[in-house]
């Protein structure tokens, strides 16, 4: 029985491209909308494809072409969407999902460029599990992009000498995704999660003791990885054990990131709502943050932290174009989770869920299966009140789907924001970085997937 | 012909027309870092980058950018790990790391990296 459960996985990602053609309820809004016709599927999946194998087969041209190809592909859904199916609303509605997250990691991407640390230690394997520990720590504070831009070149740095492809992977994999697992602010599924009802300290009272272990096996199998690295013997070299910070003042825009993430008319009632403009007030103070930390930055900081916004635009061109394609896979997906609701347990959405955030963006990801899950109980993801009795009664599916959506980011580049800005700042500073098919199979499947597989017989399995 | 420390003491510039870069000393490249590339391969005339020892100048080609001032942003740098001619490539202490920053006028201003400068893994 159990194994029939989970063989409904495929099924679930593989058969609503074809079989969808119904009249549904959209689930996040509550109005009536006409699927899309799966083949509206294809611009999502070309600029998937494209985005695994441009850099690996035609670099360059890939290079100065991908904003115009992101956006044509994401234009031929809006298009679609438009003309077609006369549906505005879903265009709106991930025009602001999309403002909301640009808006979040650009301010966080300038705010944190503006910080100079330096730490004059001699590099070991702890040295760098503390490190990794730290960043994964203050993800929850900062965010993980937040945390990953403030910590990359200082852990590059200490290990110059030594530093090889993996460091940054583990980077990517600790700070830039699973560390921020625990609050709201580090990661966008879980502030979505959040601006839907969930309580703020949900996440951390539900998911700390999943959070620990799995953090502990990254960084055990880092440390291991890391301890065969003789490299860099620098035993001559008198270490200094300073650490130095610069740029404490963007501190101050930080706060004001962090602060502003509140500022929502759906938590705060007196915020005043711009609806149907695709942003609010949050958006404007951290775009003003992106402007003004940056003119008011130190800029021999700027200068060593080699700043420039290519990272954020390039995240910001190929996320258009995501966003703007996967509404059709998403619309499907949802459909498809409302079909197969009863049957679906914790460990498919866990697997679902992870899946599908591992080469989509894991936001909408996130709630597409929150949405199914709430189905599931006939709860409505658009009645706050709803969503956090279902986080009280349900916890189990709340916590497969947030887990997965966080944790799973970690599987490619295009999981998380963070980790294509990391694979960038490391390339810029002279580290050759595998491709992404060598990423997914030199590093995720063989050392991610088994932790991943693990905590679902630990946490999901059986369960219903 | 100008040595590289006088180059960095008088602080000498270099020159840059379109995808052309132009070094006022002699010098073997072992390593370059421009933008997301890191080129270590000079020998194709066609990708990637080729470099040519003149007599009083050293110049590099970056084949995949058209005009350099166009990509290299302000805080952006043209990173390099050199050799100045008649120095022993074999030894480590000879392999010497640069930074060119695009300026207007067709200006390059070089710099030495040091670790607290910029980030530059050989």
């Amino acid at each position: 029985m159990l194994m029939k459960k989970n063989n409904l996985i495929p099924l679930f990602l593989l058969t609503f491209f074809f079989n969808a053609t119904e009249i549904f309820a959209a689930g996040t809004e509550g109005t009536e909308q006409v699927l899309p016709n799966p083949i509206m599927v294809l611009p999502f999946a070309i600029l998937l494809l494209m985005i695994a194998t441009g850099p690996l087969f035609y670099h360059h041209f890939w290079e100065r072409n991908y904003p115009k190809i992101s956006i044509f592909l994401g234009s031929i859904t809006v298009v679609y969407y438009l003309v077609w199916l006369n549906d505005t609303h879903s265009l709106l509605h991930t025009a602001h999902e999309y403002i909301s997250f640009i808006a979040l990691l650009s301010s966080l991407y300038v705010a944190t460029g503006g910080i100079l640390i330096k730490v004059d230690r001699k590099a070991t394997p702890l040295l760098n599990v503390v490190i990794l520990l730290f960043g994964s720590l203050i993800a929850n504070i900062i965010g993980t992009t937040g945390a990953s831009m403030l910590l990359i070149r200082p852990f590059i740095k200490i290990n110059k000498d030594r530093i090889k492809p993996y460091h940054i992977i583990f980077f990517i994999f600790s700070v830039s995704n699973i560390g921020g697992a625990l609050t709201p602010i580090g990661d966008p599924p879980l502030f979505l999660g959040f601006l839907r009802g969930i309580n703020f300290f949900w996440f951390f009272g539900h998911i700390w003791y999943i959070w620990i272990p799995t953090l502990l096996m990254v960084l055990i199998i880092f440390y291991i990885v890391d301890s065969f690295n003789k490299e860099g013997n620098t035993e001559d070299i008198n270490y200094t054990n300073k650490i130095e910070f610069k740029g404490s003042k963007n501190l101050i825009y930080l706060l004001i990131v962090l602060i502003s993430v509140f500022l929502d008319p759906g938590i705060i009632s007196w915020v005043p709502s711009f609806s149907p403009l695709p942003f609010g007030i949050r958006e404007i103070i951290m775009f003003s943050v992106v402007w003004l930390s940056y003119k008011t930055a130190d800029k021999k900081n700027l200068e060593a932290n080699e700043f420039n916004f290519e990272p954020i635009r390039e995240v910001a061109f190929l996320f258009v174009g995501i966003f703007a394609s996967m509404i059709p896979a998403l619309q499907l997906i949802a459909y498809e989770a409302k079909v197969y609701g009863q049957q679906l347990t914790p460990g498919i959405f866990y697997w679902a869920t992870g899946i599908l955030s591992a080469f989509l963006d894991n936001a909408p990801t996130f709630l597409n299966f929150l949405s199914a899950s709430l189905g599931k109980y006939a709860y409505d993801v658009n009645v706050k009140t709803q969503v956090l009795e279902f986080s009280e009664l349900y916890p189990f599916y709340l916590q497969a789907i947030s887990i997965a959506a966080v944790f799973f980011g970690a599987m490619t580049y295009i999981g998380n924001g963070p980790n294509f800005m990391v694979k960038a700042i490391s390339e810029r500073s002279g580290i050759k970085m595998p491709s992404f098919f060598g990423y997914l199979i030199k590093y995720s499947v063989p050392i991610l997937l088994p932790i991943f597989i693990i905590l679902y017989f630990v946490v999901y399995h059986g369960k219903v | 012909m100008r040595k590289l420390d006088e180059v960095l003491k008088n602080n000498l510039n270099g020159l840059h027309y379109g995808n052309r870069v132009l070094l006022p000393f002699q010098a073997d490249i072992l390593k370059a870092v421009i933008e997301n590339d890191i080129i270590t391969d000079f020998s194709s005339t066609k990708s990637g980058a080729s470099y040519k020892v003149r007599e009083d100048f050293t110049e590099i080609y970056f084949y995949d950018y058209e005009i350099l001032s166009e990509v290299i942003k302000e805080f952006e740098k043209i990173k390099l790990i050199i050799v100045e001619k008649g120095n022993d490539i074999f030894d480590f202490s000879n392999h010497r790391k640069i930074a060119l920053s695009i300026e207007e006028k067709h200006k390059i201003t070089i710099s030495e990296i040091n670790d607290d400068t910029l980030l530059f893994i050989e």
